[in-house]
């Protein structure tokens, strides 16, 4: 038995109850040493121990090139024959940069630390010694037995062994794992249920002693293999018996489970992806134009100690002053140590202060996005959050945003709008439904509110009993669904597997038409009062290909009716000849098809007593065929009795979205973001709330797999794309057809891209020309999949918004990760990078706070390089003319406080403050947003420009005094401080020239930095310092002379004006260009967002989605008795033996299960 | 209408600073300023150009090379001679008068005062007057430390290479040598003087250097220098203070003397003088070069052409700019008003 479980890939071994054999092989780690197989259930995200800290912080930050090339600069420094500064001007800021990062990553961790705790402190009862006892999340055990109650999350990976329901069937909800919100049947075997239930039950839990083998941990979240070995026998175990962890357990007061996975072995967890640590595309091209600053630094340091191995050997041993400082009269060793002593001299070209200015800055722009009070949600008293600090400016480059549906841009609440009786529309959608004023409903005492729609005259016609088709319609609403009544105070609650049913059941209630309860024969409903009982003859259950579901009862006075619903297009072909009312009804189901709605067609036929006879004989028959013809057979025979009927009307139903997701998606898509939204849920549902929320215009090609795979099979998929699209028949020129393409996928679909991997990048080239791309019924793998797809065949960056758990993954792989925090909060802010309340505040979080962040950092580096390069570079220069002795050009004091005082807080502010366009501006403005998709601002080029500017700006800086200072009588440090002074001017200058938006703290910076030069200049120069320490403030008296000299001021300002003149002409010439390119933006008109959704007349537009979630077993469940209660409480029960003809095909059928007959009053 | 839901805690400040809203200038810039912009600037330094020019070419300036390279040098005969004593006159007329007060300096060119062993070769705390780094010097000397185990003081390389040549200038009157009087005080730096270099509180001075050792290419003791004034020696040499404070490139001038007093404070009047030059430092070995400057300074000190003519340039670049901008806007505009 073992062997052949090893073969089929069953290998991973459960036995139930045995918790000291599965407590000794669990996964232990000591020093990242790991052994053992089972995991425990633990979360575990956190990074530090206190033991750990130190080191770990430090060997990370040490990993950063840039500290490790200053820890280097540090040692350099300490050593005395190369040290051409001194060492304390580079070790106090190396430490702060330390220890700030150091705390910062410790108080994260100490979050995740919090939240862990939280997670793994949750309670849930494990069966230990014949007792349920409660414990916590973390001491769960593969093997336990766990008793889950009602509305608990399910701790770890389960096998369902019983339930307190019938049948043990459970309902879970598993919108954390798929965001679909229905429930799903998860049902245990039955021979587990007949045994563990029939006994009271601990004991007999406590002496189960099953053996489960399945497969290794993985993260496959819709498959399950494996075999239940117990009492000899072994039994197949699939999906349907397992309960994951992460899901609820719904209307359901407990069940008992078998742990199988934990911790990190569950699926969930396998599918949450690794934590990674981000960094921002400008990081990353700075990072390169750091290493190669570095690099060239190292290259002028070689040059320059050839130089001086020369000048040592052919002048110094000929100058007699000079011969004698050749270290041991040897020029190449002399050589060496001027190379390192030039290292030094010139590693303030890349200087610590600027990775310490960067995160500062991007600390004040994360706060900037948490102050905001526009993106402020007052309902949950929750500010926007930037939970990762170091991602703003790829706010403002973001080209791709994969969103995820439910609960993102819907608020996952189905409501009834609307409606088409008999050719009269009732209800008006344009009003919100908030505005609604409700109807009065107090005449129904079932009425709970819930409807949005204020009908009337239908509710006239309802009670009046004036309308026969009126009264038809809300029966078949009340009648045609798989929805469970519970009975709670005295009123039914309903559960659906479709959240559509629930909301039409829902409005049936409203209107007076109450399903009481159903058993699986009969349904219950009161209409208006009236209880009556109508006879369940056949249930023709709702499939994807069908696209409708039917009901045949038998009404209490005797006659059998049929009655349907389904999408439009399946219901018209199957109306009778001169419908009434169907004309009307056509027109209305356009407009809700307009206004976006979620159509559904109402229908009834009544069937002759004969033909019922017959057809039910032809499905007991074919019912008992073998599987595969069954199938065609009963579809068939389906398609045989839904003829000939007659339409009543036509739903529609709101899925509401959130608040502004139109209007928001139609900004982004301005801004040239391409919208792409993953969702588990069903391809219908995600069609449908593509057209609502704009993505997809009621004019948009929708190209589906079949075709898409012909097109990328196709030797040129770009012609044949083209071509696909001109066949387009809505198609009026090419030049509109172009972005008017959507592409939909579903999740099996995507699986093909795994053995594919060439059609990644022709798909990707093919979705850059979509207006948007739909992804259904992905699991959250596959979301991640997506994102690592679009990230590696563009190079635009990429954003996931999502609330959900199973949105974590692709939150983590995206470039920029965003959680809706909604009302109750989410699972994916945990992981993710901003969480904002709402999906419409992605507008101001990207056009807004990501563009101004992209402008400000991008000004910020390219100006932190020019001025630090600038001023090192210089020393380059200054060799040439010092015999290569990595002489410094400046007072050490002034190296230091160059980039801290001098320069630093006028970029600051502009780094915080800068604003070329005001937020209106920039929200009415999208096009704007593509400068920082282009990367514009801080591609290469532009940095290798500011690098360019920088050589430019030091060979000024020296040679213009060099110029004015040479063979005269001024001395070296005359010249220091003119060049210091030349270099201050010319980075505020420079600044000055930056910055667009001068609040009172730009003014106050310049002129505060300004100052502070001639003030601290003025503090290193006097003689009370010089007296404490001779050989630190030996530039003693220079300020005193250098500062009321006219040529030092003279040459200073010649130095600065020269210098900044390039950036001066560059910003002219913008300046006359763009007067002429401004004019031009603003005198094309805006293209209203109306024009382009809208309607071509003479179309059909109508599209109607008929989305039950949970396919055909819903129906068979009800069917076949499992799901029914024993027990409905108002009813008097007559319990009698009639005889089911649709249960022919139930194996499942129960006999204990009483038959029940309501009385008709 | 009371509708007070709740508390909002975590609601953020309303303040200009926290949504951004600081009141701000907006500079709206146009071709309309930018032009002009450019034109009053570039004239403004245009101006300035052609003022310092101006006053750079009033300024009397003569150079006298006396390095002796070539062989009709009377300093020819010095120039072989490393470290030995040895006088040479040059000879030169001025045609008008050299308005005063004259400033005498001596110049070197390709000396690299500003080489990073050579400049940081000194002791500020021995030169303070500290007699614990009398006994002691700092290493940065090295290697003109200790001679001989004995410290050396005033120790470092600076020290040790002070310039040593001494000049005598005399006019030439009916064939008569007329002493024109040089003042050798206050040509170094006040603080120089006052501050930086002190002497050790000691009396008289030359106890304070008991058991120390001069510079190895000294001729004589620091306390030595000026055998005339006797408070003009020891750190606060005028001479001394002056060569301590380091050239910035390798050709540089240092002042000498100043021509204030008697006949000549109102300058050199033309005629023939004789400088008598006692021709003590090596240059040559290193293809250096010494030589004399008379030179009379205005309002930006000594004559400076650079200046004036790089201001002249980046005025004129400017104004050139401006031309161009001007037919860039015109370019762009008017093709639209078409």
């Amino acid at each position: 038995m073992a062997k052949e479980s090893v073969d089929s890939g069953l290998t991973w071994e459960v036995r139930a109850n045995s918790r000291h054999y599965h407590k000794h092989k669990q996964k232990k780690s000591f020093l990242s040493i790991r052994w053992g197989r089972y995991a425990d259930n633990v979360l575990r995200s956190y990074k530090y121990s206190p033991l750990t800290f130190l080191p770990l912080t430090l060997f990370e930050q040490f990993q950063r090139v840039a500290n490790l090339y200053f820890l280097l600069m540090v040692v350099l420094q300490c050593v005395p024959a190369i040290s051409s500064i001194p060492w304390y001007i580079t070790i106090i800021p190396l430490l702060s940069v330390l220890s700030v990062r150091g705390l910062k990553d410790l108080a994260s961790d100490m979050a995740r630390r919090r939240s862990d705790l939280k997670i793994n402190s949750r309670p849930c009862d494990i069966l230990i010694s014949q007792r349920f006892s409660t414990a916590q999340w973390k001491d769960l055990c593969v093997g336990d037995v766990l008793r889950i109650c009602k509305d608990q999350v399910i701790p770890a990976d389960l096998l369902l062994l019983s339930s307190s329901e019938p049948h043990s069937l459970c309902y879970v909800e598993t919108a954390d794992i798929d965001g679909e919100t229905n429930l799903k049947y998860r049902q245990a075997l039955s021979e587990t249920h007949n045994e563990l239930t029939s006994h009271p039950s601990e004991e007999t839990l406590a002496a189960f002693d099953g053996v489960v083998l399945c497969e290794e941990p993985n993260n496959r979240l819709y498959t399950f293999r494996g075999q239940l070995l117990w009492r000899g026998q072994s039994f197949l175990l699939d999906k349907e018996h397992i309960l994951l962890r992460g899901t609820v357990l719904r209307n359901t007061e407990f069940a008992y489970g078998l742990t199988i996975y934990t911790g990190t072995d569950t699926k969930i967890l396998r599918n949450c992806g690794k934590l990674r640590v981000k960094k921002t595309r400008t990081e990353k091209v700075f990072n390169k134009v750091v290493l190669g600053i570095v690099l060239s630094v190292m290259l002028a340091a070689l040059l320059l100690a050839i130089g001086s191995g020369v000048f040592s050997s052919l002048v110094m041993s000929r100058t007699e002053v000079l011969s004698s400082l050749v270290v041991n009269g040897n020029p190449v060793y002399t050589g060496f140590l001027v190379f390192w002593s030039y290292i030094i001299l010139l590693s303030p070209a890349m200087p610590i202060a600027l990775y310490i200015t960067f995160e500062v800055i991007h600390t004040v722009h994360s706060k900037f996005i948490g102050w905001d009070l526009e993106m402020f949600w007052q309902q949950a008293d929750r500010p926007a959050q930037a939970r990762n600090t170091s991602l703003n400016e790829e706010l403002g480059q973001v080209g791709y945003l994969l969103s995820d549906k439910t609960g993102t841009l819907t608020q996952n609440c189905l409501l009834f709008r609307q409606c088409c009786v008999a050719g009269e529309i009732y209800g008006d959608a344009s009003v919100r439904a908030e505005d609604m004023k409700p109807m009065d409903l107090s005449w129904n005492s079932f009425s709970c509110g819930g409807l949005y729609m204020s009908a009337p005259g239908l509710v006239e016609k309802l009670r009046g009993q004036q309308c026969a088709l009126s009264r038809q319609f809300v029966t078949a609403l009340s009648l045609c669904h798989t929805v469970m009544a519970e009975w709670k105070e005295d009123a039914p609650v309903y559960q659906a597997a479709s959240p559509d049913e629930e909301a039409l059941v829902g409005a049936a209630r409203e209107l007076g038409w109450v399903f009481l309860s159903r058993t699986r024969d009969f349904i219950v409903v009161s209409e208006l009062g009236v209880t009556r009982q109508y006879q369940l003859l056949a249930l023709l259950d709702f499939t994807s290909k069908r696209r409708r579901m039917s009901i045949l009862v038998r009404e209490p006075e005797g006659g059998l009716k049929l009655y349907c619903k389904g999408a439009d297009i399946v219901i018209l072909e199957r109306l009778q000849k001169d419908c009434p009312y169907q004309e009307r009804i056509e027109r209305s189901l356009e407009l809700f098809a307009q206004a976006c709605l979620r159509t559904l067609c109402v229908a009834v036929r009544s069937v002759p007593e004969a033909s019922w006879e017959q057809w039910s004989k032809t499905l007991a028959k074919s019912a008992a065929m073998t599987t595969c013809d069954c199938d065609t057979m009963l579809e068939r025979l389906y398609d045989e009795m839904e003829r000939e009927l007659q339409l009543l009307g036509v739903t529609a139903i709101e899925d509401r979205l959130q608040e502004g997701v139109p209007e928001t998606i139609d900004l982004l898509q301005q801004a040239g973001i391409k919208v792409w939204v993953l969702t588990g849920d069903k391809k219908e549902t995600a069609v449908n709330i593509g057209y609502s929320c704009k993505l997809l215009d009621p004019d948009t090609r929708l190209l589906e797999w079949q075709e898409l795979r012909q097109i990328l099979q196709s030797p040129d998929p770009g012609v044949s794309f083209f071509k696909a699209r001109q066949t387009d028949m809505w198609a009026e020129d090419r030049g509109t057809t172009g972005s008017k393409t959507a592409v939909i996928l579903t999740g099996p679909e995507l699986a093909e891209f795994d053995q594919r991997p060439e059609w990644g990048a022709s798909f990707m080239s093919l979705a850059e020309q979509c207006q948007a791309v739909l992804c259904c019924r992905v699991t959250p793998g596959q979301k991640a999949d997506i994102v690592t797809l679009v990230r590696k065949h563009t190079k635009s960056v990429t954003m996931s918004i999502g609330d959900g758990a199973n949105d974590v993954n692709m939150i983590k792989t995206a470039h920029v990760g965003v959680g809706i925090a909604g009302v109750e909060g989410g699972q994916a802010v945990l992981s993710a990078d901003f969480a904002l309340s709402q999906f419409r505040f992605l507008q101001r979080l990207l056009l807004v706070h990501g563009r101004w962040s992209y402008r400000r950092i991008s000004l910020f580096l390219r100006y932190f390089l020019f001025k630090t390069c600038g001023f090192a570079l210089v020393h380059i220069w200054f060799g040439c003319f010092n015999g290569f002795s990595a002489q410094s050009l400046y007072e050490t004091w002034f190296i230091a406080f160059y980039t801290v005082f001098y320069t630093a807080a006028p970029i600051m502010c502009v780094a915080f403050f800068e604003q070329d366009v005001s937020a209106e501006s920039s929200l009415m403005w999208p096009k704007l947003y593509n400068v920082g998709q282009k990367q514009e601002l801080s591609s290469p080029r532009m940095l290798f420009l500011s690098l360019l500017y920088a050589v430019y700006t030091s060979l000024v800086l020296f040679f213009v005094p060099f110029g004015v200072f040479h063979d005269t009588a001024f001395d070296f440090q005359t010249m220091a401080v003119t060049v210091a002074m030349a270099a201050m001017f010319t980075a505020n200058i420079e600044i000055v020239l930056l910055t667009r938006f001068w609040t009172k703290f730009n003014i106050a910076a310049v002129c505060v930095s300004v100052v502070l030069f001639f003030i601290c200049t003025r503090i290193t120069h006097n003689s009370r310092l010089f007296e404490r320490a001779p050989s630190d403030y030996y530039f003693l008296g220079v300020s005193d002379r250098a500062f009321i000299d006219p040529v030092v001021w003279l040459t200073a300002l010649l130095t600065a004006w020269t210098a900044v003149l390039p950036s001066m002409t560059a910003l002219a010439l913008n300046i006359i260009l763009s007067v002429h390119d401004s004019h031009k933006v603003h005198s094309v008109p805006h293209q209203p967002v109306e024009l382009r959704s809208k309607l071509i007349r003479g179309t059909s537009l109508r599209r109607s989605s008929y989305a039950l979630s949970q396919g055909a077993v819903p129906g068979r469940l009800i069917t076949s008795g499992t799901s029914i209660r024993s027990t409905v409480p108002t009813v008097d029960e007559i319990v009698t033996a009639s005889k089911n003809p649709t249960d022919s095909n139930g194996q499942m059928m129960d006999n204990k299960t009483p038959k029940l007959h309501f009385k008709t009053v | 209408m009371v509708k007070e839901v709740k508390e909002l805690v975590n609601r953020p400040d309303n303040t200009a600073y926290t949504q951004q809203r600081l009141p701000a200038w907006q500079p709206m810039l146009s071709a309309g300023i930018v032009i002009p912009g450019f034109v009053s600037i570039g004239l403004v330094f245009i101006g300035i150009g052609v003022a310092l020019f101006v006053t750079s070419q009033s300024i009397q300036v003569l150079e006298i090379d006396y390095t002796g390279v070539e062989q009709s040098s009377p300093c020819f005969k010095c120039s072989d001679q490393t470290g030995k004593k040895c006088d040479c006159v040059m000879n030169f007329d001025i045609d008008s008068l050299f308005k005063g007060p004259v400033f005498f300096y001596y110049g070197l060119s390709n000396y690299f005062q500003n080489q990073r062993k050579y400049s940081v070769s000194i002791d500020y705390n021995q030169l303070t007057g500290d007699l614990d780094y009398f006994t002691n010097p700092d290493d940065a000397c090295f290697p003109f430390q200790n001679d001989r185990n004995k410290p050396i003081v005033p120790c470092g390389a600076i020290a040790n290479s002070m310039f040593n040549d001494t000049f005598q200038l005399f006019q030439l009157v009916n064939g008569q040598k007329k002493e024109v009087p040089l003042d050798g005080k206050g040509i170094a730096w006040w603080t120089d003087y006052n501050t930086k270099y002190r002497n050790p509180s000691v009396t008289p001075l030359r106890n304070a250097f008991n058991g120390t050792v001069k510079p190895p290419s000294w001729p004589q003791a620091a306390y030595e220098l000026d055998t005339e004034d006797t408070s003009n020696n020891g750190f606060i040499n005028q001479d001394f203070l002056v060569w301590m404070r380091t050239a910035a490139l390798p050709d540089f001038r240092k002042l000498y003397r100043r021509i204030t007093e008697g006949d000549y404070a109102s300058g050199l009047p033309a005629g023939n003088y004789s400088l008598e030059i006692v021709y003590n430092y090596p240059v040559l070995s290193f293809d250096g070069r010494k030589k004399v400057v008379f030179s009379n300074v205005s309002w930006m000190g000594g004559k400076n052409e650079f200046l004036g003519i790089a201001y002249l340039v980046i005025g004129s670049l400017c104004v050139l700019m401006s031309i161009v901008m001007l037919i860039v806007y015109a370019k762009f505009k008017f093709p639209e008003e078409d």
